[in-house]
């Protein structure tokens, strides 16, 4: 490219294309705000470090603390009781919905309605569900006399329940909208075929239209498994982890361990595995979709 | 076309109703005056503006307004800075795999680092950090992208041939094209940032520099049982979503279903 004056000019072996400048700040950006804390995360995970004062090295200490840290594992133990009680509800309602509302006349509203939650102001969220079903003072409580109370504040179960229900409520829309896009790419004419040839509407539901949805589902499935291992804001709005650690999703407790006990080197450990898995997780996901 | 079953039907319906009752609940609320969570009646005791009245302007309208310059101008940024890069992948620059590559990674476990990070650049406390870890979208990108792989290209090389600079062809020939791309990516990244509940808290702890969320959370911690009050807050910091909405609705839904395909 820098062609001195006096020699023919030659084309250059590595040509670059058309505006390519415009990558420069996006990459520049993420470079310095997704990259580097991507290999940071590392280095801390090697110190002591309360992020305050400069960290001190303890090697892989940390990780063999995670090994044996009973917290660790009643976190883990709730993140996956938290994932049973999402996921499959996740996944299959959107399906449910997207198939029933195919082509109705009320198909745009209802995706409409079920998608607003995800993008409400979510502190507004969380005071309308508060209110709605605070235990004591719900509005459901004090209307039904305390028989419909979901006893949040002190059963461990009611509180992952509320957390799964609030998770679902905030992410159903998006998910009904993804297994639309895959019912729109099975051609009409294949349905069609199937009926004629006589299979009854349940034939064509389950041995036609859901194993070709299988891409749809599968990503469904591994987003939100990625978002279970990680989320916590639903259960700082709502439940702070209690009652009694009983709602200390996995994303929360590595929220508590650094800014609020001050354990950034830990945090860090704890991030790599949570990384690790959640790699693991994307990759299978490529795997499965191009073993399509 | 599937077809519909009862069951199904009553499903979806219960399903819509889920997904409402809180927000309607928000907007009946506000109108409650004080003594109805007290008496634990929600209908009798007539109605009032005063909840709206009477919100606070430092802990909860000043953060709304803060809100609503950051959230816009991030969102607003965000395209700024994707479009050239959805060009450039475009025009052949291998870059796509990295973007995708940088979607997939899981913000949330970053934030160690990323408070590492600040500190180091001298950011936390400061406004700033609220907004320059967020200019760079690659959702964004790949929304855009996703979009300008559908613009034929004839009329790319024909503003070239007329001797368009890549500038040019960006503002005068892209860009309009991609307005339905570009108000989706816009909406959903508003709403990205907009809703920020703990990075907000655990980077800046001044007062002056509170969040519409943080106020929120604030808000209900101090006054659990103000139904009044919180709906009125609820629904006052709820508009700029709700507006945004009503209007862009359906390109937010038709862009997500067909940049899903």
């Amino acid at each position: 490219m820098n062609a001195t004056p006096s020699s023919p000019r030659v084309a250059p072996r590595f040509k670059l294309s058309p505006g390519w400048w415009g990558l420069v700040p996006s990459l520049l950006l993420l470079a310095v705000f997704v990259g580097y804390p991507l290999i940071q995360v590392f280095q801390i995970s090697t110190l002591k470090w309360d992020g305050v004062i400069a960290g001190q090295g303890v090697g892989l200490g940390n990780y063999a603390n995670l090994l044996s840290d009973p917290d660790l594992g009643r976190s883990l133990i709730t993140t996956l009781i938290f994932a049973a009680l999402t996921l499959p509800a996740f996944v299959g309602l959107s399906a449910l919905t997207a198939i029933e509302l195919e082509g109705t006349r009320l198909e745009r509203i209802v995706k409409a309605a079920l998608f607003l939650p995800g993008l409400w102001t979510i502190g507004a969220s969380a005071i309308g569900w508060y209110t709605l079903y605070a235990p004591d003072y719900g509005v459901l409580s004090t209307l039904t006399g305390g028989v419909l109370a979901l006893p949040w504040g002190d059963k461990a179960w009611a509180a992952l329940v509320l957390i799964a229900a609030f998770t679902i409520w905030q992410h159903l829309g998006y998910a009904v909208l993804v297994v639309s896009a895959g019912l729109k790419g099975i051609p009409s004419e294949v349905l069609e075929a199937a009926r004629v040839d006589g299979a009854s509407e349940s034939q064509v539901r389950w041995q036609i239209i859901v194993p070709l949805l299988r891409p749809s589902l599968i990503f469904l499935g591994v987003i939100g498994s990625l978002y279970a291992l990680q989320s916590y804001t639903a259960v700082f709005l709502l439940t702070r982890g209690g009652p009694f650690g009983s709602t200390r999703v996995l994303g929360y407790f590595l929220y508590e361990t650094a800014f609020e006990k001050f354990e950034f080197g830990y945090g860090a450990a704890l991030s790599v595995l949570v990384l690790a898995v959640a790699f693991t997780f994307a990759a299978l996901q490529a795997r499965a979709l191009r073993s399509e | 076309m599937p077809r519909g079953t009862i069951f199904g039907r009553v499903i979806v319906g219960l399903l819509t109703i889920f997904a409402l009752l809180p927000i309607l609940w928000l907007a009946y609320s506000a109108f409650l005056p004080p003594n109805a969570a007290l008496q634990g009646r929600i209908i009798g005791d007539g109605y009032t503006f005063d909840n709206f009245v009477k919100l606070p302007f430092d802990t909860l309208l000043r953060p709304l307004l803060l809100s609503l310059v950051l959230s816009s101008f991030v969102a607003f940024m965000q395209l700024v800075i994707a479009l050239p890069a959805a060009y450039a992948i475009r025009n052949g620059t291998p870059a796509l795999g990295i973007f995708l590559f940088l979607l997939s990674v899981p913000a949330e476990l970053l934030l160690i680092p990323l408070y590492g990070l600040l500190q180091n650049l001298h950011l936390l406390n400061n406004p700033l950090a609220l907004v320059v870890p967020f200019l760079a979208s690659p959702f964004t990108v790949f929304l855009l992208y996703s979009g300008i792989s559908k613009v034929p290209w004839t009329f790319v090389e024909a503003a070239r041939l007329d001797g368009a600079s890549n500038l040019q062809i960006l503002t005068k020939v892209i860009a309009p094209l991609l307005r339905p791309e570009m108000t989706a990516a816009a909406v959903l990244g508003f709403a990205a940032h907009w809703n920020l509940v703990l990075y907000p808290r655990v980077v800046l702890n001044d007062s002056n520099w509170w969040t519409v969320q943080v106020a929120l959370t604030e808000l209900l911690r101090k006054n659990p049982n103000a139904w009044g009050t919180l709906g009125a807050a609820a629904i006052v910091t709820s508009l700029p979503i709700l507006i945004l909405y009503i209007i862009f609705e359906r390109r937010v839904t038709k862009t997500l279903e067909g940049g899903l395909k």
